[in-house]
């Protein structure tokens, strides 16, 4: 029995001292919680300091850094976003402007890498997008460069979204005519012209690009447009004739050229351009609208022309060596020689047929020896073009 | 029972609020650098020459007279002490020792010296938790216990890296892995984490490249950085073995000019034109991995921050040999993968890869923590892909050190401070003595002896001649083993059980059996209760592998002491 009543008296005592240690943990816990509260407000009070500080800091680095950028001092520029991004190191327009800065100073590598992480933030930036086109395009890594610049068309731009667009899309333009990517550049291109304003000097512009691109008949396009707002622009009129001239469009071609030379005389290139004009149009025998007399004529003095251009291709050839000119085929020679009693005004009103075979003839001198002995006189140039003319007709 | 189980629960819920505390204690200790970095230095991140000489210079001397006179525990790196309080002063560390070393660590770091902020913020997240154990009036189980659980919240706030911060302090600290341990290391290490992010957000200390290997063969490369960082950590620990005796060594009054001096040699270092070696250089270690050195820049780099870190370390200014070890992996690695580069271009690392790898080598080559040198860099870097590379390298750099340098750095701090700590190295190497390396094997001689449990006990008797054992093995059946003296078979005769089997007589008799791969201890634990034991095979428990005995397990000992003592 006595056995029995200190059993129970130890348990009552063992859940004394439970009951004690529970009411100690609690308040432990409840004075750790107070204490980590307090500990916390504190922290925070200080983090609130800090953050002032090194936001303070930091804005003023960038200040000056943005000022040494905008005056081209990438050195300094770089030093001060570098301290700027010591107090933020994740400011997003610490890095962009350092990354900047450095794509001054030609470190590419280095700029890259900060762009690299800035377009994992945002992806759609057109900034970041169009740097990072460039570090690929220097690079050569032409798939890369594509892929950003076609991101930085779409992507969100600070302040005039289409100006920027438009300006991207005309800087990829450029990069592709310089890989020589000519059907890729036309295909922007005819995106560009159709979201194009009435800027002349901008279609003036995309006309040039189209030129580049080869594709004449949207230069053309463009730059009628641009003449539309500025008809006597030297560029537009000069870039029009050219492109008339180019699409064998030669009345046309003269009438830009003239108003082209006459706006700028300087324009060396338009006045050849507008002599060899003037010349295929002296020079062809096929034009609509000219007498019978002057067609002879015509025949007379293309197969004079040729038959010189044949002797002195020849002589040049002779001249060097057997084993370095390749001379243009004797056959030809024989033929002309062949032809010429026949090409006279008198023969040739006898039997139309042979201006056809008069001019075929002439036709191909030209092309022989333009391939064998380079480059002609203007008359030649001439008829090459009116030979091409007529081949594609 | 139930006190012990409300006691465990306990402890995990104070582990939150270690964790709580240290992590608010090492974001105080981050701001507590920046400041000291900005009025000491400048808030420019280019430095004026004088203030790079200066700082430094009379920052060091400030802490000399604090260390010497105010905080004498605040000395050194404080994984060691944490170490100590483990195994040694039973979990305690003065909270004196957690104010000095936030105030001299962070002036030190502040002002320039080559240290970093992660092994001070150990110790104080170790001293804190002390500190609190004790008001807490904990057992002495729990308070040995409570200062690894501060130093992995202080080291996990510190790094942003709670993964690393619990296995460092379980492979280098702590040393063993328990569940009860784990639980309170990873709680307080997570809650440490979640703090600091709290007030200086998530990112990384660095920005993390992109991650590149594109072929098998270029783990060459990886192994070539794995030998450099080898060799370069022998030279690092080497200098702080040979360096640090040296200048304790020294007159005692000169202990209060030795951090000035290390400030100035490394202020002329700067000046020279390398500032990037003062401070932690976590700033730096982003560049390198961004390709903005050139490799022979970065060979400099990681040079002179050896230099640097061994003049800081070796004078006693308090500071971490972490950041620093990064940052040399990181100099070192991209070095290493830039001179390849050169050689052969079209290896496909980038210079951030190389770096990431080499911050890995010098953690497993220096600090020799092979695992947590592997999951440091998969938890900064977050790319699993880096892991071959890692482990190729790391492996390297562990191997050439363990080679040429025996004893880990951090054993041999602790030698020359006169203490004997565990070393967590060599208890992972030591070899451990098993039931194989002490037992008879089971040759015809011994097969020979063993009875088999049909026999009849007038039948063995018979057989069992003078040349025999007094002792016998008996096989039972279907499994299982007893032990026969010819004593006792002679007394069972005797009393007529002769027409029984063995089997039957000792069917309550059965013995303990152990295979051959159970540690020695375990043998130990049994062979004094019966005279001999069989050792069997773990697939098939009838086939006998050998036997053992008392003696057999004392003698083996006794040669394994001997072999021990043998001077190499």
């Amino acid at each position: 029995m006595p056995e029995q009543e200190g059993n129970a008296q130890a348990t009552a005592g063992n859940k004394r001292d439970f009951r004690r240690y529970l009411r100690r943990e609690a308040v432990i816990l409840a004075l750790l919680s107070a204490l980590a509260v307090i500990f916390f407000v504190a922290v925070t009070a200080l983090s609130h300091i800090y953050e002032a500080q090194q936001e303070f800091l930091g804005n003023r680095w960038f200040l000056r850094g943005a000022a040494d950028l905008k005056q081209s001092h990438f050195e300094s520029a770089v030093t001060e976003f570098r301290a700027a991004l010591l107090y933020e190191r994740d400011s997003y327009t610490y890095q962009l402007n350092l990354a900047e800065a450095l794509v001054g100073l030609k470190r590419t590598a280095e700029a890259y890498a900060y762009f690299i992480n800035l377009w994992d933030r945002e992806p759609e930036n057109g900034l970041v997008n169009l740097e990072l086109a460039r570090i690929a395009a220097q690079k050569g890594e032409t798939e890369q460069a594509l892929r950003y610049y076609h991101n930085a068309i779409y992507a969100t731009w600070p302040g005039d979204q289409q100006v920027q667009r438009r300006d991207t899309r005309l800087e990829l333009i450029e990069y592709l005519l310089n890989i020589d990517a000519k059907a890729h550049a036309q295909a922007e291109l005819i995106a560009l012209a159709a979201n194009l304003e009435d800027d002349p000097v901008q279609q003036s512009r995309v006309g040039d690009l189209f030129l580049q691109a080869q594709d004449y008949e949207h230069a053309l396009g463009e730059y009628r447009l641009s003449l539309k707002a500025e008809p006597h622009d030297p560029t537009a009129l000069a870039g029009a004739g050219f492109s008339a001239f180019q699409l064998g469009r030669y009345s046309l071609a003269e009438s830009y050229l003239q108003a082209a030379v006459s706006a700028n005389p300087n324009d060396a290139q338009s006045a050849a351009r507008l002599r060899t004009a003037a010349l295929v149009m002296q020079m062809d025998p096929f034009q609509r609208q000219i007498s019978v007399a002057l067609r002879d004529r015509i025949v007379l003095k293309a197969f004079a022309a040729a038959g010189q251009r044949l002797e002195s291709c020849s002589s040049a050839g002779a001249a060097k060596g057997p084993a370095t000119i390749p001379v243009a085929q004797p056959g030809l020679t024989e033929e002309w020689a062949k032809m010429k009693p026949r090409i006279t005004e008198l023969g040739l009103r006898r039997d139309p047929d042979l201006v056809n075979t008069a001019m075929e003839l002439v036709f191909s001198i030209e092309r022989q020896t333009s391939n064998a002995c380079g480059a002609a006189s203007e008359t030649d140039a001439a008829l090459l073009l009116i030979a091409k003319l007529h081949e594609s007709n | 029972m139930r006190l012990v189980f409300r006691e465990d629960r306990f402890f995990l819920v104070l582990s939150v609020f270690i964790g709580i505390f240290a992590g608010l204690s090492v974001v105080c200790f981050r701001f507590a650098i920046a400041w000291c970095r900005i009025y000491l230095l400048g808030s420019g991140a280019t430095l004026t020459p004088l203030r790079m000489v200066l700082a430094p210079s009379l920052a060091g001397l400030f802490i000399a007279v604090l260390v010497i006179h105010v905080f004498p525990l605040a000395r050194g790196s404080g994984v060691n002490q944490t170490k100590a309080a483990l195994y040694i002063y039973n979990g305690y560390i003065p909270l004196r020792t957690a104010v000095g070393k936030f105030i001299t660590a962070a002036l030190a770091i502040g002002s320039g010296h080559s240290l970093g902020p992660e092994d001070p913020s150990l110790q104080i997240g170790a001293s804190l938790a002390s500190a609190l154990g004790r008001r807490m009036r904990l057992s002495r189980d729990r308070m040995r216990l409570i200062a690894p659980v501060g130093a992995a919240a202080g080291l996990a706030a510190a790094f942003n890296a709670p993964i690393s911060a619990v296995l460092f302090v379980i492979e280098e600290v702590i040393g063993r892995w328990t569940a009860g341990i784990l639980g309170s290391v990873v709680l307080s290490a997570v809650s440490s984490v979640v703090v600091m992010r709290w007030f200086l957000g998530s990112e990384s200390m660095f920005r993390i490249p992109a991650v590149q290997m594109e072929r098998p063969s270029e783990l060459i490369a990886y192994s070539v950085l794995g030998i450099v960082g080898g060799l370069a950590s022998v030279a690092f620990s080497s200098g702080i073995a040979t360096l640090r005796p040296w200048c304790k060594a020294l007159p005692r009054w000169t202990q209060y000019f030795q951090p000035a001096i290390a400030g100035l040699l490394i202020g002329i270092i700067a000046v020279l034109g390398a500032p990037q070696v003062m401070g932690a250089g976590y700033v730096y270690i982003d560049e390198a991995m961004h390709g903005q050195f050139t490799w022979q820049m970065l060979a400099i780099l990681a040079g002179l921050k050896i230099i640097a870190t061994l003049l800081s370390f070796v004078s006693g200014t308090p500071g971490g040999m972490f950041a620093p070890t990064l940052f040399i992996g990181a100099m070192l690695g991209a070095a290493v993968g830039g001179a390849e580069h050169v050689l052969f271009p079209h290896l496909s690392g980038s210079p951030g890869t190389y770096a990431l790898v080499g911050m890995g080598v010098l953690f497993a080559g220096f600090l020799r923590a092979p695992m947590t040198s592997v999951f440091m860099v998969l938890e900064v870097s977050g790319n699993y892909s880096i892991i071959l590379p890692v482990l190729i390298a790391n492996t390297f750099a562990y191997l050439i050190s363990r080679g040429l340098q025996p004893t880990a750095i951090f054993d041999v701090l602790t030698r020359q401070d006169g203490l004997e700590l565990p070393s967590m190295e060599e208890q992972r190497e030591e070899g451990t003595l098993r039931v194989e390396d002490a037992m008879r094997p089971a040759s015809r001689a011994v097969l020979d002896t063993v009875l088999e449990a049909h026999d009849s006990l007038d039948q063995v008797l018979q057989r069992w001649d003078a040349k025999l054992p007094e002792v016998r093995l008996v096989r039972l059946d279907p499994t299982g083993w007893s032990i026969i003296t010819r004593q006792a078979l002679e007394i069972m005769v005797k009393e007529g059980k002769g027409n029984l089997t063995l089997g039957s007589a000792l069917s309550g008799r059965q013995i303990l059996f152990l295979h051959p791969d159970n540690p020695l201890e375990t043998a130990l634990r049994y062979v004094d209760r019966w005279p001999l034991l069989p050792v069997v095979n773990r697939a098939d428990f009838r086939k006998l592998e050998g036997v053992i005995s008392q003696q057999d397990v004392l003698q083996r000992y006794q040669l394994f002491g001997e072999e021990e003592g043998t001077p190499e």
